[in-house]
């Protein structure tokens, strides 16, 4: 599993409806060999995380 | 910074929940936890009624006493909890299918009955559990699997059936509009009476999809195009508009019944004693005499105003003098004088 560096993704609560990848207002986040991936340039605007049905993504405090 | 502490109402060790992927009852779920934790309600003041349907598995991912009802029957269980302890508050969880299709008639009744229950209504437009079929909020023209050509009948419009009559609480918002949604929630649980919140969510699995959507998004920017939010509390909601729709009881005035009116008799102007300058001096509230002052050439009395009780002063203005000048420099306005009676007038 690759590092991310702004999102806490639970890999077991995720059904992969990849509602937080066309949420992104900036399209970090992505679906790669059945893993979210995160690339840089997040803005924290938490839109995944009030918009993911699953409570399977969290945006990391601090 | 997203408050988190919601998650203490959930099962989080039965998680991950058993709905489709996508499906908007994991936002319903989640929210309405929310807003049961910002309004301070747990598990020793609120019951949970969950129907029949994939939104009635709802109340058992809480941790709330919650009753899972014969399929329609979600709010006579909910009538029946409240009336043996009125002290809880009691929220129905259920779908379009229980609450408007096969519990219709006991909709219909316990909303003319009015009891304080909030009911959050899963309204997305089809049967879903039992695979997809053409349900009692489905649109005109919508193909489903019992309606391959689409739908033929007009949909059943709740929104229209709750506010025929008086007191009513409606509101209807979408999983997409989260703000509105949240608000939606905070309001109907906080309302006195009977409250539904009509949740426009998504069913992509097996009614998106065959309408050509291809991920739950796609279904919430339809949600986008086909509703508008209005602003304020509304007498009525209109079907593409998301909003609150709030109406109290109307109060029957009898005919023939009087209002009461306190009569003040009128006090001519003529009648009233003239008093000079000196003479008002001694009216001051010493030696038990009243308190009178000048104000614009009239005498009041303000024996009874509680600021110039036991001194002859309130502040910088003194009793038995005109104060007609003080009051353009006083900050507050002269209707504090003209509530007084008038006693007299004044002898330049």
């Amino acid at each position: 599993m690759k590092p991310r560096i702004n999102v806490v993704w639970n890999e077991i609560y995720c059904k992969r409806c990849i509602l937080c990848v066309e949420v992104c207002p900036v399209g970090v986040l992505s679906l790669e060999m059945d893993e979210i991936v995160e690339k840089p340039g997040c803005i924290r605007c938490y839109q995944c995380e009030r918009y993911c049905p699953d409570i399977a993504i969290e945006v990391m405090d601090g | 910074m997203i408050d988190r502490s919601y998650k203490e109402l959930l099962k989080m060790r039965r998680f991950p929940h058993t709905w489709c992927p996508g499906c908007g009852i994991g936002a319903v779920l989640k929210n309405v936890a929310m807003g049961l934790k910002e309004l301070g309600l747990d598990y020793q003041n609120t019951a949970i009624v969950s129907g029949i349907g994939c939104s009635g598995r709802m109340g058992g991912y809480m941790n709330f006493d919650a009753v899972h009802t014969p399929h329609g029957r979600a709010l006579t269980a909910a009538g029946a909890i409240k009336t043996a302890r009125p002290d809880l508050k009691v929220v129905v969880l259920s779908g379009d299918g229980d609450l408007g299709a096969i519990g219709g008639n006991h909709l219909l009744h316990t909303s003319r009955r009015n009891p304080d229950i909030t009911v959050f209504c899963n309204d997305n437009e089809i049967y879903g559990l039992t695979g997809g079929q053409a349900g009692p909020t489905t649109p005109k023209g919508t193909k489903t699997i019992t309606s391959p050509r689409g739908e033929m009948y007009p949909p059943l419009r709740l929104g229209k059936i709750l506010t025929a009559q008086t007191p009513y609480f409606f509101a209807r918002t979408t999983v997409y509009h989260l703000n509105h949604f949240k608000a939606c929630i905070r309001e109907a649980l906080l309302y006195q009476g009977f409250s539904f919140v009509d949740i426009i969510s998504d069913c992509i699995e097996l009614n998106g999809r065959r309408q050509g959507f291809k991920t739950a998004h796609q279904m919430f920017k339809w949600f986008d195009e086909r509703f508008h939010v209005v602003e304020g509390v509304r007498d009525h909601l209109e079907d593409d508009e998301l909003g609150i729709a709030k109406k109290e009881a109307e109060v029957e005035v009898k005919a023939g019944a009087k209002p009461e009116m306190e009569e003040k008799p009128e006090i001519l102007e003529e009648d009233l004693k003239h008093y000079t300058i000196e003479e008002l001096s001694h009216v001051d509230g010493s030696e038990g005499r009243p308190i009178f002052i000048g104000y614009k050439g009239k005498i009041y009395d303000l024996s009874s105003s509680p600021l110039f009780q036991g001194e002859k002063r309130m502040r910088c203005h003194i009793a038995g003098k005109n104060l007609t000048k003080d009051m353009e420099a006083a900050p507050h306005g002269e209707d504090l004088v003209l509530k007084f009676p008038v006693v007299g007038r004044l002898k330049e």
